[in-house]
């Protein structure tokens, strides 16, 4: 009668050893990048790993002075809120006209739409490139926005959401005399809010940490973001001087984590709805 | 003609006309119109474009001066030997991530399977650098690996490698360096969906089984692996589409726009680039993004085709 139960909490040991050596090595790099932003460049080239001899913020002060870090701040937050509340605004209401209102035309419009999505991204590269390049759209923010201002993927997202919510609902608004806009305000925006979360999620994720778009379209170091500023700032920095690296990295990485811990659940079933949707 | 007025009529006895239905209905129109026309502007249009492109040589700076150049563009990008490079190239790095992540993400969601105390934590913590930008992991990476760094370290004490090593300059190292970096990044969106597709899994099969004598290693490798298929469809077509599409990880970890002395790190995506942008050729990069869009295509298909049948 012994034997299972020590079986089980042997390999119950070995679970819990893994899963915490597993995530020391996720978090390590973490530590290291947070550690080197409290050290001097000189104590950061001699040991890299070891804890700062001395808690210094020269890192932090160094790199507000060398970088408009504000300004980068303040670029990533207006190219990424922005993608954001178009798209989940946009989604929503697409979603709504492809699970709910039917549209003559309807069934093959939503066919063409999810045949686009198999369409590799790289494609699109150069030609929108040269098309917004014509439009005299590069160094505007809006060579960004507007192109992503919807994404087929999101209106599919909340598309088979709202799908799931019964018909009736809607169908007994519309006897009570209400249209689309209210049904669509009043009924269904309130039901489909984990699906807009997770569009929000995924789309503000996607947008701050987005680096391509932003190097082919802000050309100007004004109009830069976080990212952008981040990669032509490392190419500047004298070794000795590496401490404001790691603060401006640990600076970027820090409003996504906080935001992480706070609605984590959201987060992680975000990507989880991915996989199931399809 | 008479067939269609027949049918019109037959239509219009039997249900409201299609103007009235689509007057009833034209909130559907408002509604996704936005995509529509985006779309439109670009989707389509660029599609197109890109075609158009192909066969001239076209440059940004002097558009009126293009020429028509046929197929020309088509003939050099498929026997481009730096193009085939970066494919080999792209192979390599992809093959190795791809193993590594969904590996290892299925052997974190079969032990976080097994626990429900700290199961949330450790979630936590695995799922974060998914959440961090690519150029910030990057960053942090190539100093962990660079020569001297402490991966190196490790790796020198263990006596696994002898002394320092310069691996950006190696032929094949970057690439499957990357990979690992990238495996650290990613494996936390294998292992929360691989998860999720565990819970899924009907409890009556693995009681079934134990009464019939299987036990810990076969239950996974005959129930938990099989019901996971679809998940693990699923991973393998979306990590083939992106993973042919690296450019950003190359590039934030210090190599330039033709990978390096060597190409050693060029990949598909950063060859176009270089094309377009650092040498003009417009129509040449077009191409080569067809010929890249063609190829993830194909392989999708080939996938649906050869794994997807075996699912159902």
């Amino acid at each position: 009668m012994m034997r299972p139960f020590r079986s089980i909490s042997y390999s119950l040991v070995l679970t819990y050893m893994v899963l915490t050596l597993g995530a020391i090595a996720v978090i390590y790099p973490f530590f290291f990048m947070v550690n080197n932003s409290f050290k001097t460049g000189r104590e950061i080239i001699h040991s890299p790993t070891a804890l700062p001899s001395e808690v210094t913020l020269i890192g932090y002060t160094g790199v507000f002075d060398e970088l408009d870090v504000l300004l980068l701040f303040k670029n990533s937050m207006i190219l990424a809120v922005s993608i954001t509340l178009l798209n989940t605004l946009l989604s929503a209401l697409a979603g709504y006209a492809f699970a709910k209102i039917p549209f003559p035309g309807r069934d093959r419009i939503f066919g063409f739409m999810l045949l686009t999505m198999m369409i590799p991204g790289v494609l699109f590269l150069i030609p929108s490139y040269v098309f917004i390049y014509n439009l005299g759209w590069v160094g505007h923010y809006q060579a960004l926005i507007i192109p992503s201002a919807v994404s087929v993927f999101n209106i599919f997202l909340v598309r088979q959401f709202m799908s799931g919510i019964p018909d009736e609902l809607v169908e007994a608004a519309r006897i009570d005399g209400a249209g689309d806009p209210t049904i669509f305000l009043r009924v269904i925006l309130p039901l489909a809010r984990p699906a807009l979360a997770t569009v929000a999620i995924l789309t503000f994720m996607g947008s701050w940490n987005d680096f391509f778009g932003p190097l082919l379209y802000l050309n100007q170091p004004e109009h830069w973001t976080l990212q952008l500023g981040l990669l032509q700032f490392r190419g500047t920095v004298p070794g000795e001087n590496s401490e404001q690296i790691w603060a401006l990295t640990t600076l970027i990485t820090l409003p996504i984590v906080v935001v992480y811990f706070f609605i984590q659940e959201q987060f992680v079933k975000a990507f989880a709805n991915v996989s199931l949707s399809k | 003609m008479t067939a269609l007025v027949d049918q019109q009529a037959r239509s219009a006895a039997a249900a409201p006309s299609l103007f009235l239905r689509m007057r009833r209905s034209r909130w559907g129109y408002v509604f996704v119109s936005p995509w529509v026309v985006l779309y439109l502007f670009f989707g389509l249009y660029p599609l197109i474009l890109s075609f158009y492109l192909t066969f001239f040589n076209y440059s940004f700076v002097t558009p009126e001066d293009r020429t028509f150049v046929g197929i020309g563009n088509w003939v050099d990008g498929s026997t481009d030997p730096l193009f085939w490079k970066s494919l080999f190239n792209i192979v390599i790095n992809q093959s190795t991530f791809i193993l590594l992540k969904n590996g290892l993400g299925l052997l974190i969601a079969a032990l976080l399977f097994r626990i429900t105390w700290g199961a949330r934590l450790f979630r936590t913590i695995y799922f974060l650098p998914v959440i961090t930008s690519t150029v910030v992991l990057m960053t942090i990476g190539d100093n962990l690996a660079s020569p001297g760094g402490p991966a190196q370290k490790i790796l020198i004490d263990a006596g696994i490698i002898s002394g320092p090593a310069f691996w950006k300059s190696d032929d094949t190292l970057p690439m499957i360096i990357i990979a690992f970096i990238n495996t650290w990044k990613w494996f936390g969106i294998s292992t929360i969906i691989l998860l999720a597709g565990m819970y899924g899994i009907d409890p009556r099969l693995y009681e079934a089984a134990v009464v019939d004598g299987a036990q810990g290693r076969q239950l996974f490798r005959f129930i938990t692996l099989p019901m996971l298929r679809p998940q693990l469809f699923f991973l393998l077509v979306v990590d083939i589409i992106n993973g042919l599409q690296m450019f950003t990880e190359v590039f934030s970890i210090g190599f330039n726009i033709y990978g390096g002395i060597n190409h050693q790190a060029l990949t598909p995506v950063l060859y176009l680039y270089a094309q377009a942008f650092d040498r003009s050729n417009v129509g040449y990069a077009s191409t080569l993004g067809l010929l890249l869009a063609f190829l993830i295509a194909a392989l999708t298909v080939l996938q649906f085709k050869f794994v997807r049948s075996e699912i159902d």
